[in-house]
């Protein structure tokens, strides 16, 4: 258990250590360890009032819009008879897989308002002026919000399908109408949740980076994320001013984390409890068909059609709305794999991301269960540690996790390890987050009784506590699985010569070459990822069963 | 189970047990003994320490302070620095939500204590089946441990209990989630199997039936303090406080000035308010100025004429009556107060509202002051 | 170090052909005071160990360039010395130099070569001990302004430039832009784009820009919003796809990629000159492959590496060696008029911030 604690604190306080120092360095420029330390870097910060405005207005907006994909998607699906509940459910969770990488690059292609393909179509039929404007403030919080509503949608339908349904029976009962069962018991009583959700959200959007780079640079639209971005690479880098911009949305950040515990621990509805039960559903009638709809419509905007758009433009030459015989090629296809990054890059992200999955599991279970679990003093503490890295954008925490390890006494700087390690920190919060919404939902005497049995703690995790926890662990080791996979903030500065990762290079062909390019490595990275997992769901599904025949 | 037969089961001491969460004090110095084989029943409402003191002695809670040893050996003792772990303590447990694992048949999650211990083959397969047939479910050996019913789990639960041999078995609430037919079956069987094992229990319920049916002793608790034990019979009887005697089962309490006492023959009489004088038996209590005394409703007896020649006879007025099946519950108002009285046997027959009381002076008996 | 007169005398001399005889002699003084036996390999001289250099086995190539692009040198510097592999790691310019800067605080030199896209970061390497000093054979065949001062620092491994370059499905060629100065018609609204402050070109092209049409120049300029991008290939793409009329910096390089895939684009060489922007590759210090990091260096510098420089289509770079052949296309770097800053590199260092500033506030930041 030491061990853990240990661990975690060195993994999020050792590179945050080095960014607060970066942040409050006001020495010579690029000398480390900073010559004189200050609070100037975040003086500066009030010059840059529109890029603040931006970064509110956006998120906001994009939080909103997420939040509202993910709580209708969730009462439609939880809560009314709707057709094709199971696949809808699992379809819902595709978005996350596409990331918002790919759905701005496919956006982008499918919005643009010169070049996008539903311009195109727009234009050719019906006018001159552009239909849609993706790289528009709105337009950015809608892709935002398309990819994020998945995340809101997982966390609330947690929220509604742990509530019993006999509170929203007995306004049935006393002939309260469905849309006032819903608006006034199951929106108040669903409210923590939600807040819970919103407030996650929100704090991923104020991180995030490439959906309003990718679309909001055309439109000279910045929010701190990118504007962060500019700094760090413009010369000479403002890296002081970059880590001062990153340091305040983690105050921001830990702020509105300090808010959402006070204000659930104000009013606590213990009628929404860790208990799960079988929710009641209503009958929409003729109308389910409407609300499949919806929840078909989201899937379509947030998973298929980025998809497709990248596939379609992947197999031109110069990607437009109405294909030609004589734009259509394999060059991208052809070229992607011919790409040094693509053979050996692909293959050490896949077992990195293994090796991620699997010791990151083991660390966030026993992280999770600590936490929720243990009687340690401090363990509150602990919590909001593991929620640290979530804090800062990745941009600028991967600049604290550069200076930590390079001056480690161990080599690992330069290698795999280090990118293990990067890893591991940053997906922490992702891992304590889907373990320990399973380790809430399991009943705490399970274990008990075993302690009570006479089991060592070892002889309990194994026998206990894992297995039944081993849907939840899945789960999250796919999560991470595929997190590592795509990740690029840290990636990019802490690759070494030997230790190259896919995705860098998917963002470096957007970059240096063309978003067909770019589009066909991320459809080959899909497609491996996609292989991987179902590998993967094969493998575990046959372990189980042997377990299960066992005696 | 011949292990258990041959050593005498170890007594259950908790001295002085203090058990606080931040700034709230779930159980305050709490001391008794449960001798070796016997059942000991912490008693009391929700949120009076019992099921805390239940899980200090399991060493699933850290108190505070104070000492718990098993069989003399002591396990938790905060002044000596030894906190002996759980799994250490070689005790059993049935919880309340009875914990089966769902990802375990009904054999495994009965073996588990023997493969723990590191039993295995013919002599684990014997155990279980033998711990199985104990509670009747020994043909549910290979089924999912997901798919019984509640009854069947609790079962389940008492043969996982009891496979291992343990010398001690803790109860936690364990037929709270049963049905009441189901319950009073469960609760005759439970007591068979203590008896028949041999084995110490401590046992916590919030039932009175409970307790008095399947104690050796039981330990009144309230607000984290004892409020009195003893036998069941004692408790039932001699209610300490005004509490007990409330919460033991239905007792009317009368309060007045001390009129009379009698140290050696341990009688007592008050006055109450409306001049009504109640004789009674103190019990070596300590009598003051002041006293209360309790009145079982079982122990008054309602009549049209008044008898002759006999102390703590009043007139009364009937209210109301309430048919509860087995007994008739009257109400009555005695003086200004009002009476409860449970009685067997038809519907009273009284022409008007007023009747007679009388209750005999050996049943009303003086609480401890100040209570 | 130059001495003061003969700085004056190259500076007066002009062409870089004048002043070829006194920096050679210079060259030979230095070159022999190194002490370092000259041997012909290949085609091309080279004061490396070769033996050694194959002992080491293996090097590492700092590079702001791209992936594809660093990956192309190293694989043709490889076939030339097939046991001597290259690694690389790549970043951004600026973040390439602050993660070197952080490495070497912390005393870990991984980098054997090292190449930026701006004068002035190599400069700050320079000033900060970065390079190990070599005077590579191959000096003799470059002017001294495009070798570092000191000579054996860094060297110009190749020259970006930029023209206009426009749309021609969206702009007719009698209303395309001819001149520097006609980027400032108001038709150009929200239809140009440039690329951000953090990319050494465009800091070249503000500079010399500024110096043709006065200070005021880019005021005007921003006043029609023009969209700025990290790279050339993402404004070619939109240039070819609409998105922007008319490209302000338009690397000729980034041209013939679009134009490879036929995109409807067209180039155009104002006649008052093209902004130029060099690439700086040296030897960094306290490197582990000292003596291949020479050898590549010397390769760099050879007609076999300035060669692949400006043929391979992520890299097109032009060669500013005095005996470079043609680029693709035909024309030499010296028949184009460049504009840049090589003889005031300190006032032009010492304006990189007001660039940032006007730069980044024209782009909306």
């Amino acid at each position: 258990m030491a061990t853990v604690v240990a661990m975690v604190a060195v993994l999020v306080l050792y590179p945050m250590y080095y960014l607060f120092q970066a942040a409050l360095d006001v020495g010579l420029p690029d000398t480390r360890p900073p010559t004189a330390y200050g609070v100037a870097n975040f003086a500066k910060l009030l010059d840059y009032p529109t890029v603040l405005w931006n970064t509110l207005v956006v998120t906001c907006a994009a939080t909103l819009l997420a939040l509202l994909f993910g709580f209708i998607s969730a009462w439609i699906l939880t809560r009314t008879n709707v057709p094709f509940r199971r696949t809808l459910d699992q379809l819902m969770t595709v978005p996350y897989y596409v990331t918002p990488l790919l759905g701005a690059l496919a956006w982008s292609l499918l919005g643009a308002p010169e070049s996008g393909f539903i311009n195109q179509v727009w234009r050719k039929f019906f006018g001159t002026e552009a239909l849609i404007d993706i790289t528009s403030p709105m337009g950015i919080a809608w892709v935002m919000a398309l990819f994020e509503g998945s995340v809101a949608y997982v966390m609330i339908s947690a929220v509604m399908q742990s509530m019993d349904p006999a509170l929203e029976e007995a306004s049935a009962v006393m002939g309260g109408s469905r849309w006032r069962t819903m608006w006034r018991i199951t929106l108040p009583l669903v409210a923590p949740g939600v807040l819970g959700a919103a407030i996650f959200v929100f704090a991923e959007m104020l991180g995030s980076f490439s959906v309003a780079l990718v679309l909001g640079t055309p439109a000279r639209f910045y929010v701190i994320t990118t504007a962060i971005y500019h700094f760090v690479s413009q010369y000479p880098p403002r890296i002081a001013l970059a880590a001062a911009m990153g340091a305040s949305l983690f105050a921001v950040m830990f702020a509105m984390l300090w808010l959402y515990r006070w204000l659930t621990s104000r009013n606590s509805f213990v009628t929404v409890s860790g208990k799960a039960f079988r929710p009641r559903v209503m009958d929409m009638g003729p109308l389910r068909w409407v609300l499949f709809a919806v929840v078909a419509l989201y899937v379509l905007a947030s998973a298929a059609l980025p998809v497709a758009t990248l596939l379609f433009a992947a197999l031109q030459k110069l990607a437009v709305a109405f294909p030609a015989a004589s734009n259509f090629t394999l060059d991208h296809f052809r070229q992607a794999f011919s790409i040094n990054a693509v053979r050996t890059a692909m293959l050490n992200s896949i077992m990195l991301a293994m090796v991620t999955a699997t010791i990151g599991v083991i660390m966030t279970g026993l992280l999770s269960w600590i936490i929720l679990r243990s009687r340690l003093p401090g363990r509150g503490v602990l919590e909001y540690l593991a929620m640290f890295p979530q804090a800062v954008p990745r941009i600028v925490f991967a600049f604290g996790m550069m200076w930590a390890w390079l001056v480690f006494p161990l080599p690992v700087y330069g290698t795999f390890w280090v990118l293990l390690i990067a890893y591991l920190t940053v997906f922490m919060p992702l891992g304590v987050r889907t373990i320990s919404g399973v380790v809430l939902q399991l009943d705490k005497s399970l274990d008990e009784c075993g302690q009570v049995c006479g089991a060592s703690w070892w002889y309990r995790m194994r026998t206990i506590t894992a297995p039944l926890l081993r849907p939840g662990l899945l789960a999250a080791w796919l999560l991470i699985f595929v997190a590592s996979v795509r990740e690029l903030g840290a990636s990019i500065l802490l690759m070494g010569p030997d230790s190259k990762v896919m995705t860098p290079a998917i963002v470096e062909a957007w970059f240096s070459s063309s978003s067909e390019l770019t589009a066909a490595m991320a459809l080959i990275q899909t497609v491996v990822i996609t292989a991987t997992m179902v590998v993967f769901g094969l493998f575990t599904r046959r372990l189980a069963q042997r377990a299960v025949s066992a005696p | 189970m011949t292990t258990t037969m041959s050593n005498p089961a170890p007594a259950i001491e908790v001295e002085n047990l203090c058990i606080r969460y931040g700034g709230v004090t779930a159980v305050e110095n709490v001391s008794f003994i449960a001798a070796g084989g016997e059942q000991l029943t912490l008693l009391g409402p929700s949120g009076c320490g019992k099921t805390s003191t239940l899980r200090a002695v399991a060493g699933l809670e850290t108190p505070t302070s104070g000492a718990i040893r098993i069989g003399g050996q002591t396990v938790y003792d905060n002044r000596a620095g030894v906190n002996v772990r759980t799994e250490q303590r070689g005790m059993s447990m049935v919880f309340q939500s009875y914990a089966i694992w769902p990802h375990m048949t009904v054999f495994e999650n009965v073996a588990y204590g023997l493969r723990v211990r590191k039993h295995g083959g013919a002599a684990l397969a014997d155990k279980v089946r033998h711990a199985l047939d104990l509670v009747k479910m020994g043909q549910y050996a290979g089924r999912n441990a997901s798919a019984l019913s509640g009854g069947q789990q609790q079962r389940v639960a008492l043969a996982r209990a009891v496979a291992f041999s343990p010398s001690v078995i803790l109860f936690d609430e364990p037929l709270s989630n049963l049905d009441a037919k189901l319950r009073s079956e469960m609760r005759i069987e439970l007591r068979e199997l203590q008896r028949r094992l041999g084995v110490t229990s401590l046992y916590v319920t919030h039932d009175l039936e409970e307790a008095l049916a399947m104690s050796d002793r039981v330990v009144v608790m309230r607000a984290g303090a004892v409020e009195q034990s003893g036998t069941p019979a004692e408790i039932y009887d001699l209610p300490r406080t005004a509490f007990v005697a409330d919460f033991v089962g239905s007792a009317n309490l009368v309060s007045g000035d001390v009129v009379a006492s009698d140290a050696d023959r341990g009688t007592v009489a008050i006055r109450t308010k409306d001049g009504l004088v109640v004789h009674g038996v103190t019990h070596g209590r300590r009598v003051e100025q002041a006293g209360t005394i309790s009145i079982r409703t079982v122990h008054l007896s309602l009549a049209a004429e008044r008898p002759a020649g006999e102390v703590n006879v009043w007139p009364v007025q009937i209210m109301r009556s309430v048919f509860l099946g087995d007994v008739m519950q009257v109400h009555v108002l005695w003086g200004a107060q009002e009476l409860v009285i449970r009685r067997i046997g038809a519907p009273l027959n009284i022409g008007g509202e007023a009747a007679f009381l009388h209750a005999p002076p050996e049943r009303c008996a003086l609480l401890e002051a100040s209570g | 170090m130059l001495e003061p007169t003969t700085r004056r005398r190259v500076l007066k001399g002009g062409l870089a052909m004048a002043a070829m005889p006194v920096a050679g002699a210079l060259l030979s003084d230095r070159l022999a005071a190194q002490g370092r036996p000259v041997t012909k390999v290949h085609d091309f001289n080279t004061a490396a160990d070769i033996a050694k250099a194959e002992a080491e086995g293996e090097f590492t190539f700092y590079s702001h360039d791209s992936e594809p692009a660093i990956a192309g040198i190293l694989d043709a510097f490889n076939k030339d010395f097939p046991k001597i592999k290259g690694k690389y790691v790549r970043a951004q310019n600026s973040t390439l130099f602050t993660r070197t800067i952080a490495e070497r605080s912390a005393n870990k030199f991984g980098a054997d070569v090292i190449q930026f896209s701006e004068p002035a970061t190599a400069l700050d390497f320079q000033k900060r001990g970065g390079y190990s000093r070599y005077v590579s054979p191959q000096s003799e065949f470059y002017a001294p302004e495009h070798l570092s001062n000191p000579v054996g620092d860094y060297f110009w491994v190749g020259v970006t430039f930029v023209g206009l370059a426009y749309n021609t499905e969206k702009v007719k060629p009698e209303d395309a832009p001819k001149e520097w100065k006609d980027i400032l018609k108001p038709v150009w609204a929200n239809g140009a784009n440039v690329k951000m402050s953090n990319s050494g070109m465009q800091f070249v092209q503000w500079y010399e820009l500024r110096k043709l049409y006065g200070d005021k120049f880019w005021g005007e300029f921003a006043k029609l919003k023009p969209r700025g991008f990290d790279s050339r290939a993402q404004q070619f793409e939109r240039l070819a796809k609409g998105d922007e009329r008319i490209c302000v910096l338009a690397e000729y390089a980034g041209y013939l990629l679009v134009k490879d895939k036929g995109a409807p684009v067209e180039f155009v060489a104002p006649a008052d000159g093209l902004p130029a922007s060099p690439l700086l590759c040296g030897v960094a210090d306290r490197g582990s492959s000292p003596e291949a990091a020479r050898l590549f260096i010397d390769w760099q510098m050879s007609p076999r590496g300035q060669n692949h420089q400006q043929t391979n289509p992520y890299l097109y770079y032009g060669s500013v060696r005095k005996d470079a052949p043609p680029m693709p296309g035909g024309k030499r770097l010296a028949d184009y008029k460049l504009l840049s800053p090589t003889k005031e590199m300190d006032a032009f260092v010492a304006s990189r911030d007001a660039f940032n500033k006007e730069w980044n506030a024209m782009l909306g930041l």
